[in-house]
């Protein structure tokens, strides 16, 4: 069995109940107290997001300040769990229009508490997708489906093409596409790259009238390739770069057979805001920014940093809010800095040199250098352990795989045009270079 | 300003000009001034000005003393009903201690858990502003209290939160009848009340008949709400649940299908026994229902009621409507819920019934699981991976059914909900256990997707995937050797997702990536988070383990060692130890640097045990061994027991390679031991001191036999349950390491115990290895009935399976105490069940027997006295060693009349003794007195001789004191000295 949910409880960071839905009798009462005393007031928290207390097995996520725990009394499929508890917080999220805390629960606590009924019987998780959802469980909780207009509504309640209603119409048909890709990078200190990786996702936005039916054309290399085939005509090949994607995942829209035969994305996409694909991809990377950190120990109490970013995307591009956070020794006591652009400031509280630069145009290579003064301590002995140098930027207009949209086709019975817009960019996942 | 420009240019201006000029113009500049101003204000005003209270005041802008959220305005708007219908005695719709606030205008004291809302009301009805005053005070102090108070105790019990059930009753008592418009609002305020109250654990059960009463009404979320509330409170009150029956089975045929489902489902949510009468009946005609929606609920509803009246359910015959609605319904749902409770049903009936094993075994089947498949892509994402999870036990007839599935299923791989991928993941691997090569083709087919899941989506759904792959790369680590780039850390994750991957950098490294994946664990051991830097340099102790080429290794976990934290060289001293039982070779580099590290910084058991270990092992290379485990000894009581079993058999080791050192030491450990409150430790020097007594070289051969370096260390799991988790994929089994019935079964588990398992699982190598490590096992020394040879047999197999017949020390072990005489003292001994008073005092006896005062002359010829030509000792241990031991021989002999007249200058004699290896520490003096320091060390042996040597050549007289580290061979080795003295000078 999947997740025969025993019971679910949010709760915020203090070990407060706010929401507690038993689904099944095979658990007790009192499996919140066990959570707190076992797992939230002592240090375990943190330390394993399964636990198992008694007969039960605890799976407990933290979501901004709350705790979704749901409990298990049998093998349960932990996967399917969380990715149970993940996709009900973005439903949730999407009923209270965007965030989700311990004030969001408490406002709308009954709503969740319908919604709950909703997605999980019995411990069985049911339909999550939100579009159902909102069809008949909405916040006002006066519309019924079945009574009023929408005929076929139960159809969709527990239907089989669940994404998509018939009869949309729009005046402007748009589609917007953004290709979002986070850099993962783990550089060593004598600057060879130990790991680098791209994930990327494409999300999509659709205000498209009927059942219209897309397809979308990236420059991939299997796509490529079998493109080339299907038409035999390899003489007009993409010119360009072609990128090898390790591995690609669809949204349930996507047509995955005809995606294994023909290599082409066709989808009929769901109404509104949507994740189409994500993909990942380790070769041929091609890093926004290259940092050169020398840290010098000038004796014991005073070091010298010196970092220069460097940016190797195009010139006429440029990267946004660019933070550089530099870790000092927790004995910090004094810092001076000179930087060549961007603002610089010393972070106690997480020991960090924080650089910003809010635009940060290609092919440069601002540098800081700081001084900073240590309090001597008598425990010198240790040394002092260096964490990584941490990037965030955001690089519009710029992919770090290259990958590209070459097309993206959309056919509808009435034959309406669209208007496509295509976004592109880039954002630092864990960008980390050792020094 | 063109046509100004134009006029300028041509002639003298107009007086439209100078008008324009000299009066326009300026009165345009100053209202566009003033306008501005203006502007300027408003802006201010509607921005800042308006906050301020003193402004506020000025103006009489002050009206509300806070914002209230907007749907308490409901309930105050109630409020404003309930007190105009009521208006001969105002108040009277509040809380009597809020009325008394009123009348009384004594505010300061207001009941915390009172609302807003009441507050709010309160704040309008008071007119006199500094009435006003004072409630705002209270309410911010109110507010400002700790939030203990209010909401982080709530018990029933709470006086408040019962003064709220009673309020609440009233006026749901109010409503109940109620048909005024708007009545359903006030409601729904109300229910959102109860039903908050029975979150936080408020027991408002109590007002089940008014919750019942209240819930005649077309309006679906009050509908819902009541639902909820009878849910959760009909078990405890099954007599007023039956008042619900009535409504629910009305709701249940109503038109709307909504509240059709909805009924259905609350009614089959009240889990009270004697009222399932009620419940089959709607189940019956649910399960026939034309919507849908009502199906897949009534499904449900029909395993709930299995749960609550197994055989109610199936003598209504529920699982074949079930099954025939689960191969014919069209709705994908509906059949995902059918297939769910019939796994249920008949998993726990098929014990008792024939009928429901097959049906179980049926499941199973080839036409099932084909219909199944065909349908899947119709399936939500829970239902497939319901089905994959039933497709994954079916066995395929042949090869070429196998790859049908696998092709049909391959897409779903590409699924962006993770738990479908593991779940078609576990389908293929099932399928393919007996193909051997398509398995491993398998592996790499799932490598990307299982990647990609890792990588994305939170830390605690990585960590349930990286389980997975864990599993997968321990079963088959070449397989992931190229990938180990995958596995290294980041600096912000969660500690749990990085020792798995820890653990999964161990396992697949290789001769090609060891030295990219050493030097990356070397980086973690500089971590702040001291538990994983414990686990990298585990795990580069780990590899070290598993290569070939372990120089460069060794040479990493020395340098751990000299890292000066404490727990980074606790876990580098057991790591050595373990490396070297592996790799004995390594001892000189690793003994060296051990050396070093004094025991006083070492504080953890497990290390100091581990360098114990190494002192009573390596006695002979470090020189100070016995000294450090004597200072061991003496502070006995400050170690854990398991330090304390350590430290005996390193001592009883030690004290074989170097007797007279150790003797001391072995004094004071074993009578601490005997003396010890553990059990264990008791024992085991009760043991160690009966073998003595018994014979002391068959001790040594148990305690001290010839060590075989450990090929391989054990594993933890056996294959069996290795393959059963394997069973187990995706499933709580592998994240937990072990089958499912080590912790579902209820013999598996202790009541409310919590669950250490883990840990225990994890560490369990470790500890596996210290035990092993000491040839003695705790738990056999404590059967005091077993005879002491009986034991050496048991411990000559636990310890090493080698046979002692050739033991390499027999040469250099000559009889040390009598023999007869201990052999008379044991039999004594264990005819008494309580060794206590005698032990110590036999102890005594044993040590007199060992101090060599009176040395009984060897039983055989001894082999004679061979020197090490080379010996080394440097002056400081000399001078330690030199204080440390008793004089063993004193002694005057003759020099010979030569032999002064050739001691000239001490370098004489130096040079004539080296050439019988017997090397000078220091000389001195002038003729006719010199003094020397001579020092001689075994062939074999580390054991040492110390020898003070005065020489007065006018009398040619010798003086000649003599300290052996090993007594027992001093007379031969002045016999040895002597002879080599009175040669001086013949030559």
């Amino acid at each position: 069995m999947p997740v025969a949910a025993s019971a679910i409880y949010f709760l915020n960071l203090r070990g407060d109940v706010l929401i507690n839905r038993l689904y099944r009798d095979d658990v007790g009462g009192n499996m919140v107290d066990a959570f707190r005393m076992h797992i939230m007031q002592t240090k375990e928290l943190g330390t394993c997001p399964v636990r198992q207390i008694g007969g039960c097995s605890f799976f407990y996520m933290r979501i901004s300040n709350v705790y979704i725990v749901i409990v298990v009394s049998s093998n349960a499929n932990v996967a399917c769990a969380f990715k149970f508890v993940v996709e009900a917080v973005a439903l949730f999220k999407s009923y209270f229009g965007g965030a989700f805390d311990e004030d969001a629960i408490r406002n709308n606590f009954v709503l969740i508490y319908e919604l709950l009924d909703e997605i999980m019987d019995f411990g069985y998780p049911q339909n999550l997708s939100p579009e159902i959802l909102k069809l008949y469980i909405t916040q006002e909780g006066v519309r019924s489906p079945f009574s009023s207009k929408v005929p076929n509504a139960t159809l969709q309640v527990t239907g089989a093409v669940g994404w998509r209603r018939e009869g949309l119409a729009y005046k402007k048909n748009e589609v917007f596409l953004d290709i979002v890709e986070s850099v993962n990078l783990l550089m060593s200190s004598k600057g060879s790259v130990l790991r680098c990786d791209v994930t990327g996702k494409i999300l999509m936005k659709c205000f498209l009238s009927g059942m219209p039916d897309l397809k979308l054309g990236l420059n991939d290399k299997i796509g490529l390739e079998k493109e080339s085939q299907l038409k035999n005509r390899p003489t007009k090949r993409y010119h360009g770069k072609t990128i090898e994607l390790d591995d690609v995942t669809f949204h349930q829209c996507v047509n995955l057979t005809r995606f294994n035969s023909e290599k082409t994305v066709s989808f009929v996409p769901p109404d509104g805001e949507f994740e189409l694909m994500k993909y990942r991809i380790t070769e041929g990377v091609n890093l926004p920014f290259r940092v050169l950190p020398t840290i010098k120990e000038l004796g014991r109490t005073r070091m010298e940093v010196n970092v220069k970013v460097k940016s190797v995307f195009g010139a006429k591009m440029f990267a946004l809010g660019v933070v550089i956070k530099i870790p000092v020794p927790k004995q910090t006591a004094k810092t001076s800095f000179q930087v060549t652009s961007g603002r610089a400031k010393y972070n106690a509280s997480i020991d960090c040199l924080v650089w910003k630069i809010r635009k940060f145009p290609g092919q440069t290579e601002p540098t800081l250098s700081a001084e900073i003064e240590l309090i001597s301590t008598i425990a010198e002995k240790k040394s002092w352990t260096r964490p990584p140098i941490q990037m965030e930027f955001q690089v519009p207009m710029f992919t770090a795989s290259g990958l590209r949209v070459r097309f993206l086709k959309v056919w509808e019975k009435s034959g309406y045009n669209t208007v496509e817009w295509v976004r592109y960019i880039t954002k630092a996942g864990s960008y980390e270079v050792r020094c | 300003m063109d046509s100004a420009a134009t006029s300028f240019s041509s002639s003298t201006p107009s007086p439209v000009d100078y008008i324009v000029l000299l009066i326009l113009r300026p009165i345009a500049a100053i209202s566009f001034v003033f306008v501005f101003i203006a502007l300027g204000w408003l802006l201010a005003w509607k921005l800042v000005l308006v906050h301020v209270p003193l402004v506020q005041e000025i103006f009489g802008l002050r009206k509300k003393p806070a914002k209230f959220k907007p749907q308490t305005r409901r309930i105050s708007r109630y409020y404003n009903s309930i007190n105009t219908r009521n208006s001969s005695a105002p108040g009277s719709g509040y809380p009597p201690v809020l009325v008394q606030c009123c009348h009384s205008s004594s505010i300061a004291i207001i009941k915390p858990n009172y609302s807003r809302v009441a507050i709010s009301h309160l704040w309008s009805s008071l007119e006199p502003p500094s009435n006003r005053i004072r409630l705002l005070c209270s309410t911010f102090s109110q507010a400002m209290a700790p939030p203990a108070q209010s909401s982080r105790n709530p018990s029933p019990s709470q006086p408040s939160g019962k003064g709220e059930v009673s309020d609440l009753r009233s006026q749901l008592r109010q409503l109940a009848g109620s048909r005024a418009p708007g009545v359903d609002d006030a409601k729904r305020e109300l229910f959102k009340k109860v039903i908050s109250y029975m979150t936080i654990g408020i027991d408002v059960s109590s007002l089940f008949g008014e919750m019942v009463m209240c819930s005649v009404t077309p309006d679906i979320v009050l509908k819902k709400m009541c639902y909820l509330y009878v849910g959760n409170y009909a078990k405890v009150n099954p007599d007023l649940a039956l008042l619900t029956i009535n409504f629910l089975q009305r709701d249940c045929k109503d038109q709307d299908p909504m509240i059709r489902g909805l009924a259905l489902r609350s009614l089959s949510s009240l889990r009270v026994a004697n009222l399932v009468e009620y419940l089959v009946g709607p189940l019956g005609s649910g399960l026939k229902d034309n919507n849908a929606y009502v199906r897949t609920v009534a499904v449900m509803g029909a395993l709930k009621l299995y749960h609550i009246s197994a055989s109610t359910c199936l003598d209504a015959d529920f699982p074949a409507v079930l099954k025939h609605l689960m191969l014919n319904d069209s709705e994908s749902q509906v059949v995902a819920n059918c297939l769910s409770a019939l796994q249920e049903i008949w998993n726990s009936e098929s014990s008792t019934s024939e009928e429901a094993a097959r049906e179980k075994e049926g499941l199973i089947s080839k036409p099932f699981i084909y219909y199944l498949l065909n349908r899947l892509r119709e399936f939500n994402e829970w239902g497939q991976c319901l089905v994959l999870e039933l497709v994954a036990k079916y066995v395929p007839s042949d090869t070429n059914e196998n790859f049908d599935i696998m092709n049909l299923l391959e897409d779903r791989l590409q699924h962006a909900n993770g738990a479908v991928v593991l779940a078609t993941i576990k389908v293929f691997l099932q399928l393919t256990l007996s193909m051997a090569d398509v398995h491993q083709e398998v592996y790499e087919r799932i490598k990307a997707p299982l990647l990609t899941l890792v990588s994305s989506g939170s830390p605690e759904q990585s960590y349930a995937v990286l389980s997975h792959l864990h599993l997968l790369v321990m079963r088959a680590p070449y397989l992931f050797t190229s990938d180990y780039k995958h596995f290294y850390c980041q600096y912000n994750e969660p500690s749990y997702v990085k020792k798995l991957k820890l653990e999964m950098l161990t396992a697949v490294a290789n001769e090609s990536n060891t030295y990219e994946i050493v030097t990356e664990l070397c980086e973690y051991a500089a971590n702040v988070y001291v538990a994983i830097a414990r686990e990298s340099i585990r795990a580069v102790g780990k590899i070290a383990l598993q290569q070939y080429d372990v120089n460069a290794i060794v040479d990493r976990l020395l340098q751990f060692l000299e890292m000066e934290k404490d727990y980074v060289t606790a876990e580098a001293l057991v790591l050595v130890k373990d490396l070297l039982r592996k790799y004995p070779q390594w001892s000189h580099d690793c003994i060296a640097v051990v050396g070093n590290i004094s025991s006083k910084n070492v504080q953890e058991p497990k290390a100091k045990a581990a360098l114990i270990w190494m002192l009573g092992e390596y006695a002979q290379d470090m020189d100070d061994a016995p000294y450090i485990l004597e200072s061991l000894a003496e502070n006995w009581e400050d170690d854990a027991p398991e330090v304390r079993l350590h430290l005996l058999t390193a001592i009883m080791k030690c004290f074989f390679r170097r007797p007279p050192e150790t003797q001391k030491a072995l004094g004071i450990a074993l009578a601490a031991g005997l003396s010890d409150f553990h059990q264990d430790v008791h024992d085991r020097a009760l043991f160690y001191y009966r073998l003595l007594q018994y014979d002391v070289s068959s001790a040594e051969r148990v305690v001290n036999p010839p060590k075989q370096a450990v090929s391989v260390f054990a594993d933890t799991q056996s294959n069996e349950i290795k393959d059963r988790i394997f069973d187990e994929f995706n499933s709580l089994s592998i994240v937990y390491q072990k089958p499912s019935y080590m912790f579902t079964d209820k013999d598996h588990r202790g009541p409310f115990e919590f669950s250490d398992e883990i840990d225990n699982l994890t560490v369990g190598v470790e500890s596996e290895h210290v035990v092993a490590a000491t040839s003695v096992d705790a738990n056999e020394t404590s059967d005091l009935l077993l005879s002491t040879s009986e034991k050496e047999e048991t411990r000559a197999m636990v310890a090493n399976g080698s046979d002692y017949t050739a033991p390499f020390y027999d040469s250099s072990t000559p009889a040390l105490p009598s023999q007869g005489q201990s052999e008379l003292a044991i039999t004594g001994l264990l005819g008494t069940a309580d060794p206590g008073p005698q032990a110590s005092t036999a102890i005594d006896d044993l040590l007199m027997g060992l101090d060599l005062t009176a040395p009984p002359a060897p039983a055989s010829a001894p082999p004679p006295l061979k020197l090490n030509a080379r010996a080394a000792l440097d002056a400081g241990s000399f001078q330690r060693t030199w204080r440390e031991l008793p004089v063993a021989i004193s002694q005057e002999c003759e020099l010979g009349s030569q032999g002064a007249a050739a001691l000239t200058s001490p370098q004489a004699l130096l040079h004539h003794m080296q050439g019988n290896s017997i090397q000078c520490i220091a000389s001195g003096g002038q003729s006719p007195n010199f003094k020397f320091f001579f020092f001689a060390q075994k062939a074999y042996e580390p054991s040492v001789f110390l020898v003070e040597c005065k020489i007065n050549t006018s009398t040619t007289k010798a003086q000649l004191n003599i300290k052996a580290e090993d007594q027992s061979t001093s007379h031969e080795f002045l016999a040895l000295f002597q002879s080599a003295l009175s040669r001086f000078g013949l030559s």
